[in-house]
């Protein structure tokens, strides 16, 4: 089966002041199935975020391909890498700094439609239509980011995410900002969204245990490498890698 | 807690009062600006060398200089040319520097740098003398002090516009517009400008008043409106022979000066507090 995803040596480089560079990601390749779940796990600065921000291009890669859908869009520009977000798309760790703080969430949500030239009426019927498959009411529309709480705010992003139709959807720490039962809630969300529609997942995070129960197949990163690949019964119940151990134990 | 909140709610309804006040005076100084014709009680610019040097009093309110020209008349005549040329100064430095800030803190690269450079240059020189020997070239009159200010002033808001939007930049939100697929220029418009607008504002208030000082300033120094024009700063130079024998000539201008500079800083300066409540709560934490 041809990957949706392909990311092949994937390296990123930040320049720290003039001489020393900072390599976040070093030397990754992982492929992304139609209709599968892949998780990444790992410690905070072990550069999953930065794969992320890479593989979506808000992040230019210093080496390697990404391919999506077989086409490479590691160095698309202009409105050729605009149309990729028509595939993929994204759900930030921060809700509520996701939106900006001077506009509507209906608003936000149905940005890319109105960048799309989806004219206005339906945009509005589309917006309320995804955010109620969201479980946010009409009203949360007209609302803005300050005035709802961070799980209602993450609904709205999945809401704006899923506006653009895409076939993947990148969960960046999406649930680790918020506390344990709307964490619960939002994941049900997911886990309806990946059951209705056919997408793909990337699902970043720290949490095992949300790895364990949403995702088919886990990457576990740590200095910016992939140190080990399998399923999450696998990776979690026999780790082989000595850092995977490691991150098993520090949770039980 | 509550007591606290509360505290803070009042000291949030004073604020607005006093932005209510501050607005309301700049407006009338605005109005008086524009009806200055209507509003002058004898010709700013008619000579009645009988009545020169009369000290306050009926009919002269403000009494007269020395050609017999009614003072208070030529004060309301000088706050159009005073006020409408800050303005306007203000206006262009804000529009031309925010542009070109914003455009190089999103894009960066070389543009930036050399944006960044010029305005170095420009800043390197003392704003006022630069702006003199700039007047000075061009020749007199209102609208070369105007430009002459405007080349001096303009990299302050194009640094500010540029920190600003580099900040911005960095912002959630404006990764999830791009992932909408918004073209940059949309994105400036609709994301990083609406959120960097209220300080650029704060701040252009709070230059108006100094802007209306340096005007004033080369007016003084004979490089900005020439006789017989009435304009603030040229009539304290005009009268500055008469400080001690007839002081109303240079006072009553130099009050105006005051007066609406005063205004304008702090109608800014609430503004400020306005817009950034933390800054009020800071303060009363110190307290």
């Amino acid at each position: 089966m041809q990957p949706i995803l392909e990311v092949k040596n994937l390296t990123v480089k930040f320049e720290e002041g003039s001489r020393k560079e900072l390599t976040a990601v070093k030397d990754v390749s992982f492929c992304l199935y139609p209709n599968e779940t892949l998780g990444i796990v790992g410690e905070s600065g072990s550069g999953k975020s930065t794969v992320a921000r890479a593989v979506t291009r808000l992040l230019q890669s210093s080496e390697g391909n990404i391919f999506l859908d077989g086409r490479e869009i590691t160095r698309l520009k202009g409105k050729a890498l605009r149309d990729i977000y028509r595939k993929i798309q994204m759900v930030f760790q921060s809700p509520a700094a996701s939106f900006d703080p001077r506009r509507t969430l209906g608003d936000g949500v149905g940005e890319s439609m109105r960048n799309r030239g989806v004219e206005r009426n339906t945009r509005k019927e589309t917006v309320k239509k995804l955010m109620e498959s969201c479980g946010l009411s009409e009203e949360f529309a007209g609302r803005y980011p300050h005035e709802v709480s961070g799980g209602q705010c993450q609904r709205a992003a999945i809401a704006r995410a899923l506006a653009a139709g895409p076939d993947i959807l990148i969960c960046d720490e999406a649930t680790s900002a918020l506390d344990v039962t709307v964490q619960a809630q939002v994941m049900e969300l997911l886990e309806e969204l990946k059951r209705r529609h056919r997408m793909s997942f990337l699902f970043i995070s720290h949490d095992l245990a949300l790895v364990q129960s949403f995702c088919d197949r886990v990457l576990v990163m740590k200095d910016g490498s992939v140190v080990e690949e399998g399923t999450p019964d696998q990776v979690i119940a026999h780790p082989k890698a000595a850092y995977t151990k490691e991150l098993v134990e520090a949770v039980l | 807690m509550t007591g606290k909140r509360y505290g803070r709610e009042r000291k949030r309804d004073r604020v607005r009062i006093r932005l209510w006040i501050f607005g309301i005076l700049a407006a009338a100084l605005v109005l008086a600006a524009f009806f200055s014709r209507q509003l002058c009680p004898f010709d700013p610019d008619a000579q009645n060398l009988s009545m020169a040097l009369e000290p306050p009093g009926f009919p002269h309110l403000l009494g007269t200089d020395r050609f017999g020209r009614d003072m208070l008349s030529r004060i309301i005549a000088g706050a159009r040319v005073s006020v409408f040329s800050a303005l306007a100064l203000v206006a262009v430095i804000t529009a031309t520097g925010t542009v070109l800030g914003v455009i190089c803190g999103y894009f960066g690269g070389l543009a930036d740098a050399v944006m960044m450079r010029i305005s170095d240059i420009c800043l390197a020189f003392p704003g006022l003398v630069a702006a003199m020997g700039i007047a000075a070239v061009l020749g007199g009159g209102i609208q070369n002090a105007v430009i002459a200010l405007a080349v001096v002033s303009w990299p302050k808001y194009a640094r500010l516009a540029r920190s600003q939007t580099l900040a911005v930049r960095e912002e959630p939100y404006v990764a999830a517009a791009r992932l909408a697929g918004g073209r940059p220029g949309q994105i400036l418009i609709r994301h990083v400008l609406p959120n960097i607008a209220g300080s650029i504002l704060v701040t252009a208030l709070l230059d108006i008043g100094t802007m209306m000082m340096e005007t004033a300033a080369l007016s003084f120094l004979g490089l900005g409106a020439q006789p017989p024009t009435a304009e603030w700063g040229s009539m304290m130079s005009d009268g500055r022979s008469m400080l001690q024998t007839y002081p109303w000539v240079v006072l009553t201008p130099g009050g105006a000066i005051f007066l609406s500079v005063a205004i304008f800083n702090l109608l800014g300066d609430t503004l400020r507090d306005y817009l950034d409540p933390r800054r009020l709560w800071k303060k009363e934490e110190r307290i």
